[in-house]
């Protein structure tokens, strides 16, 4: 295939078809990836207007790609245990001229999953250029303006934070989290994807056991693991380069910091833009209901299992993440 | 054997990772290949149409090694790319 049949086109989601892994492509052309996750810009592209042209490629056409793209390189990284607020920062990151921001693409969190269905040494050499080509294809400059690549990662995406580090090393990234029982009860209240996925392969990876016993946890116990997990994760990671932010810390003034963090300027009119998106619930695309903070609901709601699972397997790790964020918050004045 | 006479093929497709190291694929067969630091410091100089001589002399500017020794590795690495049809005639 000639790359330049490409043209104007993004990758959408990795998919396997007839049994080869791969891509599937769309032509996006003109299109802003304006919603707050890409997949719902893609929704809204496939759902409105002319039908796009839609094909697949293998993953090496990425590698064919490489030379060929003019694209932005990684801002920043914003990863997080689910329902903690991630959505807001990403959008406050949109808010900012001349960005791209990529919100939980399926191609991206799907490609990095590999890392754990598909292992071996070669393998995640291979999956680390691939994930490089595959965000270059997604930061193209199709304007030709942009400046600013964010990446928010979807939540299991962070158990393989190790190896995008090594893909990007020097890119500051942001872990958000919430109190364990919040975000327990939000995921129990929505059950998002991720709990329900048939490949138990990744859930088993990042809570250390096998898929067989996932599938026989209980949604509470397989969430609080999960996220205790990642709270442990990002405890052992934290450095320098890296932010750690609690829901509870979420506000106009923080989410300037986290531009600041990541090395982006912004003027006092973005700062009211972003004011403006933080005052909106920043999962849903019109950006029409306003957000309202539910600590004491989300904590009245919880049952006892949801309690329990918490203090079992999330809340020290909780703890020890608090901590740590603290230090590094003395450290830094 | 002298390294002049061949190149990359243009069926494969190489991109560096992890500082010098790199990962080719053959875009026929679909096989992907993990190439060491040396390995890459050989397909680079075969793009750029050095010797095997002047492949080796890069290899011993790189690492602490002899450039006998550096002239082996380079023929080694270069048999198997052929081995495994990565090259082509120049």
């Amino acid at each position: 295939m000639d790359v330049s049949d490409l043209k104007g086109m993004l990758p959408v989601d990795a998919v396997v078809v007839d049994g080869r892994p791969g891509l599937k492509w769309m032509d996006m052309s003109g299109v802003s990836l304006a919603e707050p996750f890409f997949q719902q810009t893609v929704e809204r592209v496939k759902t409105t207007g002319n039908r796009r042209r839609e094909l697949f490629t293998e993953f090496d056409v990425l590698l064919q790609l490489e030379k060929h793209l003019d694209s932005v390189p990684p801002t920043g990284f914003i990863f997080h245990s689910s329902r903690c607020g991630s959505t807001l920062v990403a959008n406050a990151c949109r808010a900012v001229p001349n960005s791209i921001v990529l919100s939980e693409a399926n191609p991206i969190d799907n490609l990095t999953a590999r890392f754990i269905t598909d292992a071996g040494d070669v393998k995640t050499s291979l999956y680390s250029v691939f994930l490089r080509g595959m965000v270059q294809a997604l930061a193209q400059r199709r304007n030709g303006n942009e400046k600013h690549l964010f990446i928010k990662f979807a939540c299991c995406s962070f158990a393989q934070i190790e190896h995008i580090r090594r893909i990007w090393p020097n890119v500051p990234w942001l872990f958000l989290y919430r109190d364990p029982v919040e975000t327990i009860v939000s995921n129990l209240n929505d059950v998002p994807p991720w709990l329900l996925d048939n490949d138990r392969r990744v859930l088993a990876s990042i809570v250390g056991v096998s898929p067989a016993e996932v599938a026989a946890m209980s949604l509470e116990e397989l969430c609080s693991r999960t996220i205790g997990s990642l709270f442990s994760t990002a405890q052992g990671l934290a450095n320098a380069n890296s932010m750690l932010l609690n829901y509870t810390q979420l506000s106009v003034p923080v989410i300037s910091s986290v531009l600041s963090f990541f090395k982006v300027s912004h003027s006092t009119q973005e700062l009211e833009t972003i004011a403006g998106t933080s005052r909106t619930y920043s999962k849903q695309a019109s950006g029409t209901r306003t957000f309202v903070s539910d600590t004491d609901a989300k904590q009245k709601l919880a049952s006892n299992a949801v309690r329990e699972a918490a203090a079992k397997w999330a809340i020290e790790p909780y703890q020890l993440l608090e901590q740590r964020r603290l230090e590094q918050t003395a450290r830094c004045g | 054997m002298n390294a002049i006479n061949l190149a990359p093929g243009k069926h494969v497709v190489v991109t560096d990772f992890d500082g010098g190291e790199g990962i080719l694929v053959d875009l026929n067969t679909k096989k992907y290949y993990q190439l060491n630091e040396t390995a890459m410091i050989v397909w680079k100089g075969l793009e750029e149409g050095k010797t095997m001589r002047e492949i080796a002399a890069d290899i011993t500017s790189s690492y602490e090694v002899a450039l006998d020794k550096a002239q082996v590795s380079v023929e080694r690495i270069v048999d198997n790319f052929q081995t495994y049809k990565l090259l082509t005639a120049r």
